[in-house]
């Protein structure tokens, strides 16, 4: 097993103003507020609530239509997850088949163990082709390594492409969503962003001139910056390739033009065989944006003479991974495709966007895999940022059992949690705890009863319910009513009208059920 | 943290994460074995006649806003002077390798139009193209993919992505119906530059309005040249 | 058939309506119900909290009280769900082999009320009779980890009298979740209020599901918002008949 760093405590957080979350929400995990505390602003911002219903709203309904008329679309998700886990189970063999090949075919492949290893190794290869500039293709998992501002204070510019990208890059925000990173940006706001930060007079908000102006101010960029970064939507053990996935075409003008190439891919990216892909890619553009297949895909291995970049550079990224590997329950997380439908279908990303979740990767994936790539150390409280519907699971297409990963998560959290002496106070530890032995016997259980019907009178109202509960009740009753606590329990019920010995009181006209033979039952 | 420790201290941890039970090194025929065991309940056959199978690759790609056009092989040269002329536009680059032969017949239907072979363009002369014409290896009717595998009548990558017009010739020969039929034609061995296209360049990302031609070329054009025995039930 | 009623630790103490509602339901089936005096909880609430030890006592206890039971029905799919989903897990971590036989052999016996009606008993129509205007929500677990399909569908559709309005975005978690709708309250209202207004623009006088769970939550705010719709668990409707009409409380 691999060492696991001890837990350690994180202060609760104060409450952040709507303006410094909207401002500058924090995704780095270690920073980052509490699920419950971060979402509490967004979900005033009424503009942003809107933005994302109707992004993901739109996403989902494409995408149902696309999985409705595919009547092989659950073999599909059987073999998927089948391929995932057949390169998880093999991973070291095949990460270093995936090395041989490419380094075979002209290129290098470097092994990063975390964030600050792969930024040296990146830094490291642009100071030696003298680089102060790259053009990136859109990756999070740059963002997760924090690459940008690493470069940026290292005297490199980075020049995002992806036209979501661009939008965060110039107006300083911070990506929401893995597939549609700016989709809690509207059309004024971006045209805001491009009229201010590329300095064009008249720029309407239609998305046609939006897009257009960040076609302009690319084109040059492509033409000239000799150094591109990208990430990895797959890597193949058995050729050494590399797959990019992607609609706008800036990713292939980085993988084409430049001189020098520089790939960056989390380690479970890899898959066995070139034919795997033939599954992989009728899932994702279903999954992820509701097509049948998206505009481009690249597939590129190694250096090709004449035909692209002639140095190329693959940074295999650990960080975490290997550690999620060797939990049986959590291993799953690793087949993530990065396709965001869990995103898309959760009811409560929905309500708050991704930037309550302090992390690159948001939604239910973000939910169950920052808190482990931080190897449990921050992120907490993202494993409880969920009612457990399910709906994740049922569209996730390499079928990660999410809920279950979650709850083996909160399982976790609460282990070390309940280590530390200050939880021992804490309201719902204490309630639990209670609970616990009260539900270890009926005399106490009904005892706990009745002394809780007794308590709560004091809050129950002349019609019944109550109204306001303090401490943690005042959770429920900010918003629901509960009702009084009935005078009898149904128990209390039973034992009063039903407890002669099991058999119920004679109906007026209708034999005892004993009595009654075969009627009603079917023969049972 | 040196280089090479990073890379042990990684499978290490690999190895460890595994409680030791990792296969050495997985040989390419043990992986082609477990893919072969991996159960198949996908479709992968195609079920539609070829010429089916051939209409709905048209219908796919007009969803795109693609041109598409069929012709007989003997009118093909022909139907690419046709499509140059429409384009509107003059100054076109063409894939070095055989099928430029279209492109010389081509040439004596129309005037004004000029069109360079890529032996070795330069980025500036192909940023100054204003149409390319290329062969393909494969498209798949499902999704209405094209596949690139960049030889010498595909040309390099760099030639269909900076013109705004992209003229592709696609044998009808070509064509399949599924994507695991397009990766069985392509297994033995896998290809190692690939650009598979299906349809325009495009973003979502504001507000989900689909905008089309953001990089890439803008305008693609389809020429379907029929170039198979197709009875009416043939599969 | 002697069917043995695992009422729920919440059933119990907050509607006992629902349990006399299935009581006077299944005898009217022709059901011999027993109760065991020994029940609690099903150890959910510890167990989606991650405290995985006190789960695994509550599950153990509950094994071991209904291990010789013909049949145990359960008015409330996130329990049937915690038992079948969660309970072989905790008893593979914490428990011995002969706990995962007992549970083995127990777990098929397990039934939610509707599969119970339906699957068991087979039966759609219980001659129950409630003449008023009534939606169905489903519960996620009852959607999705007990996959229950139409059985709640077939049993409403023969209720004589009963008006039946579908409700839109049927599969959008209503956001109860346990201690979610109290660790994180505000995005539990959040997602409570969007279900809301699909609730009341059925334009029904009930609002049923087959977990007092999700209609406590959804119930609660109903009440606070004067909104003159009330919430029933689904066993009130199919025991009603003329002659003793649904118990109302409250």
């Amino acid at each position: 097993m691999s060492a696991v760093v001890e837990h350690e405590v994180v202060a609760e957080r104060e409450v952040m103003t709507e303006r410094e979350v909207m401002d500058r929400p924090i995704l780095d995990p270690a920073l980052a507020p509490p699920f419950p505390v971060a979402a509490l602003p967004l979900l005033r911002n009424l503009q942003l609530r809107k933005n994302v219903a109707h992004a993901i709203d739109v996403i989902q309904a494409k995408r149902a239509r696309l999985v409705a008329e595919k009547p092989d679309w659950q073999a599909l998700r059987s073999a998927a997850s089948r391929i995932r886990d057949e390169a998880l189970q093999d991973l070291g063999a095949y990460l270093e088949q995936f090395e041989a090949r490419c380094t075979a075919a002209g290129g290098t492949v470097h092994w990063a163990l975390d964030a600050a290893d792969a930024r040296k190794i990146i830094l490291k290869i642009l100071r030696e082709e003298k680089a102060d500039e790259v053009i990136k293709i859109k990756t999070m998992t740059s963002a997760e390594i924090q690459l940008n501002p690493f470069l940026e204070a290292n005297g490199v510019r980075t020049y995002e492409t992806d036209l979501a990208e661009i939008i965060l890059q110039l107006g300083e925000g911070e990506p929401s969503h893995i597939v549609v990173p700016a989709l809690h940006v509207n059309r004024g706001q971006v045209r805001e962003i491009f009229a201010r930060r590329m300095g064009i007079e008249n720029l309407s908000d239609e998305p046609e001139a939006l897009t257009a102006a960040a076609r302009n101010y690319l084109r040059q960029k492509f033409l000239s910056v000799p150094t591109a970064i990208s990430g990895a939507n797959f890597l193949i053990a058995e050729t050494g390739s590399v797959v990019v996935v992607e609609s706008e075409g800036n990713g292939r003008m980085c993988l084409t033009l430049p001189r020098t190439m520089i790939t960056l891919a989390g380690i479970e990216k890899v898959l066995p065989r070139f034919a795997d892909l033939e599954v992989m890619l009728q899932l994702l553009a279903r999954s992820a944006t509701g097509e049948r297949m998206n505009p481009y895909t690249s597939l590129w291995t190694g250096v090709t003479p004449g035909d692209g970049p002639q140095k190329f550079h693959v940074v295999l990224l650990d960080n975490g991974r290997s550690s999620i590997l060797g939990r049986k329950t959590e291993r799953q997380t690793l087949r993530c495709i990065r396709c965001a439908a869990c995103m898309n279908t959760c009811p409560v990303y929905r309500q708050t966007g991704g930037h309550a979740y302090g992390s690159v990767y948001p939604g239910p994936i973000g939910a169950i895999l920052t808190p482990q790539l931080e190897q449990m150390r921050h992120a907490q409280s993202l494993p409880f940022a969920s009612s457990l519907c399910g709906a994740c699971y049922e569209v996730c297409p390499v079928k990660i059992n999410i809920p279950e990963v979650l709850l083996e998560l909160r399982a976790r959290v609460t282990d070390q949690e309940r280590k530390q002496a200050l939880r021992f106070f804490d309201p719902l530890y204490l309630g639990l705890r209670a609970a616990n032995l009260i539900f270890s016997r009926a005399w106490l259980f009904h005892a706990a009863q009745r002394m809780g019907r007794i308590a709560l009178r004091l809050f129950t109202r002349e019609d019944g319910w109550i109204h306001a509960l303090p401490g943690i009740g005042a959770k429920w009753t900010q918003t629901r009513d509960l009702r009084g606590l009935p005078d009898q329990t149904f128990h209390e019920w039973w034992e009063k009208n039903r407890d002669r010995g099991n058999k119920g009181p004679r109906e007026k006209g209708r034999k005892r059920t004993s009595d009654r033979g075969n009627k009603g039952a079917d023969g049972q | 943290m040196s280089e090479s420790s990073s890379r042990e201290a990684i499978l290490d941890r690999i190895r460890a994460a595994s409680g030791g039970g990792q296969n050495p090194a997985v040989t390419a025929e043990e992986a082609a074995q477990r893919f072969g065991r991996l159960p198949r309940d996908y479709q992968v056959r195609g079920e539609l006649t070829v010429r089916a199978c051939q209409e709905l690759f048209m219908e796919r790609l007009r969803e795109y806003d693609a041109k598409v056009v069929e012709c007989a092989p003997e009118e093909l040269g022909a139907t690419i002077a046709a499509q140059i002329e429409a384009s509107g536009r003059r100054r076109f680059i063409a894939a070095s390798g055989d099928p430029n032969a279209w492109l010389v017949t081509a040439a004596w239907q129309i005037t004004g139009f000029e069109c360079d072979i890529d032996h070795g363009l330069t980025v500036t002369e192909i940023e100054q193209a204003e149409g390319v014409i290329t062969a393909c290896f494969c498209g798949v009717a499902d999704s209405g993919t094209i596949a690139l595998h960049h030889s010498a009548t595909e040309g390099r990558r760099v030639i269909t992505l900076l013109p705004d017009w992209h003229l592709c010739i696609v044998r009808a020969s070509q064509i399949v119906e599924t994507l695991p039929e397009y990766f069985d034609r392509c297994k033995q061995p896998p290809p190692e530059l690939v650009t598979w296209i299906s349809g325009p360049s495009a973003t979502a990302d504001i507000e989900m309005t689909r905008i089309k031609g953001v990089h890439g070329p803008r305008f693609l054009n389809v020429i379907v040249v029929n170039d198979r025995e197709q009875g009416p039930g043939t599969k | 058939m002697r069917a043995s009623l695992f009422i729920t630790c919440y059933n119990d103490t907050l509607f006992p309506e629902t349990g006399r509602a299935v009581l006077r339901l299944l005898e009217r089936l022709g059901v011999e119900v027993e109760f065991r005096r020994g029940q609690t909880c099903c150890g959910q609430m510890h167990a989606n909290t991650g405290f995985r030890g006190e789960a695994f006592s509550q599950a153990k206890r509950l094994v071991k009280l209904y291990a010789d039971a013909e049949v145990v029905v359960i008015p409330s799919s996130s329990c049937v769900a915690m038992i079948r989903d969660q309970y072989s897990g905790l008893f593979e971590e914490l428990g011995d082999e002969a706990l995962r036989k007992e549970f083995a052999a127990l777990v098929p016996r397990v039934h939610e009320l509707s599969e119970f009606l339906v699957d068991k008993l087979g039966v759609d129509d219980v001659g129950a009779y409630f003449p008023h205007r009534v939606t169905y929500h489903a519960s996620c677990h009852g959607l999705r980890a007990l996959q229950l399909g139409d059985r709640p569908f077939r049993l409403l559709n023969k209720v004589r009298g009963l008006g039946f309005v579908p409700l839109e975005n049927l599969d959008r978690c209503c956001g109860f979740g346990g201690t979610f709708s109290v660790k994180n309250a505000e995005v539990s209202s959040a997602m409570l209020a969007v279900k809301l207004e699909d609730v009341l623009r059925t334009g029904t006088e009930f609002c049923t599901a087959l977990d007092n769970s999700c209609l406590m939550h959804l119930g609660g705010a109903l009440h606070r918002q004067n909104a003159g719709m009330k919430t029933i668990h689904m066993a009130q409707i199919l025991a009603s008949t003329e002659d003793h009409p649904v118990e109302l409380m409250g």
